[in-house]
C-alpha cells in the first residue's frame, strides 16, 4: 500500500492540476464547440520546438520553449482571426486543418534531423506515470497564473470581439503545450472534455458546472490511479477509459434525474438491460447452430468463467484428449521458459554458452513453440468438433436460457409512482436541469 | 551504395520515402537486417519491381541469416516480458563477435554479383575483422566491473552476451507502450535487490521515465546508440561498439 502510494502522490496531485484549469477550459470548449482544439495548439506547439531544434537551438532549452510559445500565440491570433469564416466553415474545420498541416511540418522538419522524431514525441507523449516535483514546481504556478488572470482579462473584452477570442486561445494554447508534455495528448483530451460534460450534464450554472467538473474529474482520477496499480495497466490509457466510464455512468445518472419517476426509470433501464441479455444469448444460440465451427465469444466466455460447462457439451475421451493437450503445452511452455532462463544466466555468470549451443537453444524455443502451437490446435480442434456434435443442444440450451430470462421479467406496473407526471401535465423543473430551465 | 534509412533514426518506425522507391528500383542488391526488424521493406521491394533484389534473387542479402539468434519466442511465450519480434531479438550486429557471420553473408552475395572483385572484399573483410579483434580485446578488459544495468528497450541482449553485462530488467515492456506503476515498482524493487548501479536508454527512447526510475534507484543514465549516427561519436561500426563500451565504463 506504502508502495502503491509513493508512485502514485506525484500522479493524483498532477491530475488534480489538471483537472483544475482543463474542467474550466473544457466548459469553454464545450460551449464555443472547438473540442480538438487542444490537440491543434499541441501539435503547433511541436512544430515551434522542432524548428527551434533544427536552428541548432538544445530541445529543452529556453528557445524551444519560446519558439513553442510564438507559434503557439500565432496559431491563437489565426483562430481568432478566422472566427469569422465560421458561418460558411464551421472551425471545427479550420482547427482540422491547423492541427494536420502542423503535424505533416513536423514530419517534414523532422527528416532534416536525426533526433527530431524523438523531439516531436517528447512533446507529445507525457507519462503522467513519472511526473516529477520538477515539473510540478513551474506546472502548477503556471495553471494559477493563467486561470485566476484569463477570467480577469477576457471581462475587459467585448465578447465575440478578435480580442476575446485571441485571448482564450492565447491562454488555452499556454496551457494546452505544458499539460501534453506532462500527460500526452490523449489523456489532456480526455481531462478537458469529459469532467466538463459531466458538469454539463448536472448543472445549468457555470461555478455548479466547475464544481461537479472538478469533483468528478479528481475522484476519476484517483479512481483510474489505483485500477493501474492494482491491475498493471499503463496508467494514461488506464485514466482516459476510466474517464470514459465515468462519463457513461454520468449519463445514466442523468438519464435518472430527468423529470420523471426515478423508479419507472429504473424500471425501463432494468427491463433493457434484461432484453439485450436475452437478445444476446438467443443470438449465440442461433450462432453456434448455424457455425458451430465459427468464434463463439459468449460460448468461450461463459467457458473462461465456468470451466464446467465443457462437460455438458464433451464426451469422456474429447475431455480426455483436451487435457493431454493442455497439460503438454503447460509443460512445453515451461521447458522453454526454464531454457530461456538458463541461456540468459549464462550471459553474465558461469561459463558463457557458445555459439554452438545459443544455436541449439534457439532450434529448441522454435521446437516448443511449434509444439505449444500444434497442442493448442488439438485443443481448439477437439472443442469445435464436440460443439458441432452438440450444436443443436447447446442452440437449445441458449435459446431456453434466453427465454427465461425474458419470462422472469415482472410485469410492467401500471400503477403511476409518486411524483411523476400525469398524461399532459408538466413535471416540476429539476434542480440544475438545463432543458427544465428554458 | 545509399542508405534507405538515414543515420540516426528508428530503423524499426521508418516510413520511406518516393526516393527510395526509385532508389530500389535502379539498386542491384540490398542489404536488410532482418528478423522482423525492417518489415517496411518488404512492401518497398514488391512495389519497386526490380526482380534482382526481391527475397530468394541474388542482390537480396538478409545479413541476420546464420547468426545465433537470443530470444525466440514466437507463440506467445513470455508475453509479459518480451520483445516485440517472435522471431528473435533483432539488434544481434550489437554482439561484435557476429561480426564475423554478417560480413561473411555480405561477402558471398558480393562474390556472387561482383566476382571480379571478390579478392578485394576478402581482404577487406578480414582487415576489417582483424581490426574488430583487436579491439575486442580491449572492450571486454574494459567493461569487466559493469555494475547491474536496466534498459528502457530490450536492446541490449546481444551487447549483454558478449561483455558479461547483467541486464536485471527493462522499463519498456511492450514496445510503445508506457510502463505501469507496478511494473515500475517492481523495478525498483528488483534494482535494490541487485544493486543496479546504470540505467540505459538510446537517443529516440523517452528520457522522463528512465529520469524517473534514476532517481529513485540513485543510478545514473548512461545513453547508449544501438545504430551508426545514433549520436555524433558513432561514425562507424567500430566507433558505435567504442562509444558504447566508453559510456559505460
Amino acid at each position: 500500500m506504502s508502495e502503491a502510494l509513493a508512485f502514485l502522490v506525484l500522479p493524483a496531485l498532477a491530475c488534480t492540476a489538471l483537472v483544475g484549469i482543463h474542467a474550466y477550459f473544457g466548459l469553454h470548449v464545450l460551449k464555443r464547440n472547438v473540442i480538438f482544439v487542444d490537440l491543434a495548439l499541441a501539435q503547433v506547439a511541436a512544430l515551434g520546438a522542432t524548428a527551434a531544434f533544427l536552428l541548432g537551438h538544445s530541445p529543452q532549452g529556453p528557445a524551444a520553449h519560446a519558439y513553442a510559445l510564438a507559434f503557439t500565440l500565432a496559431a491563437a491570433a489565426l483562430l481568432a482571426s478566422s472566427r469569422s469564416w465560421s458561418a460558411r466553415v464551421p472551425q471545427e474545420a479550420q482547427i482540422g486543418v491547423i492541427y494536420v498541416v502542423a503535424a505533416a511540418a513536423a514530419l517534414l522538419l523532422v527528416d532534416r534531423a536525426p533526433q527530431g522524431a524523438e523531439h516531436i514525441r517528447q512533446i507529445l507523449t507525457g507519462n503522467i506515470l513519472t511526473v516529477g516535483w520538477d515539473e510540478l514546481a513551474w506546472a502548477i504556478p503556471l495553471y494559477a497564473v493563467v486561470g485566476f488572470t484569463y477570467p480577469l482579462m477576457a471581462r475587459r473584452f467585448t465578447p465575440g470581439s478578435w480580442l476575446a477570442e485571441f485571448a482564450f486561445y492565447a491562454a488555452f494554447g499556454i496551457v494546452v503545450t505544458s499539460s501534453v508534455a506532462l500527460a500526452g495528448v490523449l489523456l489532456v483530451f480526455a481531462f478537458l472534455i469529459i469532467p466538463a460534460a459531466i458538469g454539463l450534464l448536472h448543472a445549468a450554472r457555470f461555478p455548479t458546472q466547475l464544481a461537479i467538473a472538478w469533483i468528478a474529474g479528481t475522484a476519476t482520477a484517483v479512481v483510474g490511479l489505483a485500477l493501474s496499480y492494482a491491475g498493471d495497466f499503463s496508467t494514461g490509457a488506464t485514466l482516459v477509459c476510466t474517464y470514459g466510464v465515468a462519463l457513461a455512468i454520468a449519463g445514466v445518472a442523468h438519464g435518472l434525474r430527468l423529470p420523471q419517476a426515478r423508479g419507472a426509470k429504473l424500471d425501463v433501464a432494468f427491463r433493457f438491460a434484461r432484453w439485450m441479455v436475452a437478445a444476446l444469448l438467443a443470438a449465440s444460440g442461433i450462432w453456434i447452430a448455424i457455425a458451430p465451427q465459427a468464434d463463439q465469444p459468449v460460448l468461450d466466455a461463459l467457458e473462461r468463467a465456468f470451466p464446467a460447462i465443457r462437460a455438458a457439451y464433451m464426451d469422456d475421451k474429447s475431455r480426455a484428449i483436451r487435457a493431454d493437450a493442455d497439460a503438454h503445452a503447460e509443460r512445453y511452455r515451461d521447458d522453454a521458459l526454464k531454457l530461456r532462463a538458463m541461456e540468459s544466466s549464462r550471459r553474465w555468470q558461469g561459463e558463457p554458452l557458445d555459439e554452438a549451443e545459443v544455436r541449439r537453444i534457439a532450434s529448441f524455443q522454435k521446437s516448443y513453440n511449434e509444439m505449444i502451437r500444434g497442442e493448442e490446435f488439438v485443443m481448439a480442434e477437439v472443442r469445435k468438433r464436440a460443439r458441432e456434435a452438440k450444436r443443436w443442444w447447446i442452440g437449445a440450451a441458449f435459446l431456453a436460457f434466453a427465454f427465461s430470462v425474458v419470462v422472469s421479467l415482472p410485469r410492467r406496473s401500471r400503477t403511476t409512482p409518486a411524483g411523476s407526471p400525469r398524461p399532459g401535465g408538466m413535471a416540476p423543473p429539476a434542480d440544475g436541469d438545463p432543458r427544465a430551465r428554458r | 551504395m545509399s542508405h534507405l534509412v538515414p543515420a540516426g533514426q528508428d530503423g524499426e518506425n521508418f516510413q520511406p520515402h518516393p526516393q527510395d522507391l526509385a532508389r530500389l528500383r535502379e539498386a542491384r542488391a540490398v542489404l536488410r537486417v532482418g528478423v522482423d526488424y525492417d518489415l517496411w521493406l518488404d512492401r518497398l521491394l514488391r512495389q519497386s519491381g526490380n526482380a534482382a533484389i526481391q527475397r530468394g534473387a541474388p542482390g537480396y542479402i538478409d545479413a541476420s541469416a546464420d547468426v545465433a539468434l537470443l530470444d525466440v519466442r514466437a507463440g506467445g511465450i513470455g508475453p509479459d516480458d518480451g520483445h516485440a519480434h517472435g522471431r528473435g531479438n533483432p539488434h544481434y550486429w550489437l554482439d561484435p563477435a557476429n561480426a564475423g557471420m554478417i560480413t561473411a553473408t555480405l561477402l558471398e552475395a558480393l562474390a556472387r554479383l561482383d566476382p571480379a572483385n571478390a579478392g578485394r572484399y576478402e581482404a577487406n573483410r578480414l582487415a576489417f575483422l582483424a581490426r574488430l579483434d583487436a579491439k575486442m580485446r580491449e572492450w571486454t578488459q574494459a567493461l569487466r566491473h559493469v555494475p547491474p544495468l536496466i534498459a528502457y528497450h530490450d536492446t541490449w541482449p546481444y551487447f549483454a552476451r558478449r561483455f558479461r553485462l547483467r541486464f536485471v530488467g527493462v522499463i519498456e515492456t511492450r514496445p510503445g507502450v508506457a510502463p505501469s506503476p507496478a511494473h515500475l515498482a517492481s523495478l525498483v524493487r528488483l534494482a535494490a535487490a541487485e544493486r543496479v548501479g546504470v540505467i540505459v536508454r538510446e537517443p529516440h527512447e523517452p528520457k522522463r521515465d528512465a529520469d524517473f526510475l534514476a532517481k529513485r534507484i540513485g543510478a545514473r543514465i548512461v545513453l547508449l546508440a544501438s545504430g551508426v549516427g545514433a549520436v555524433p561519436q558513432a561514425r562507424d561500426y567500430i566507433s558505435l561498439i567504442e562509444y558504447n563500451v566508453r559510456a559505460l565504463k
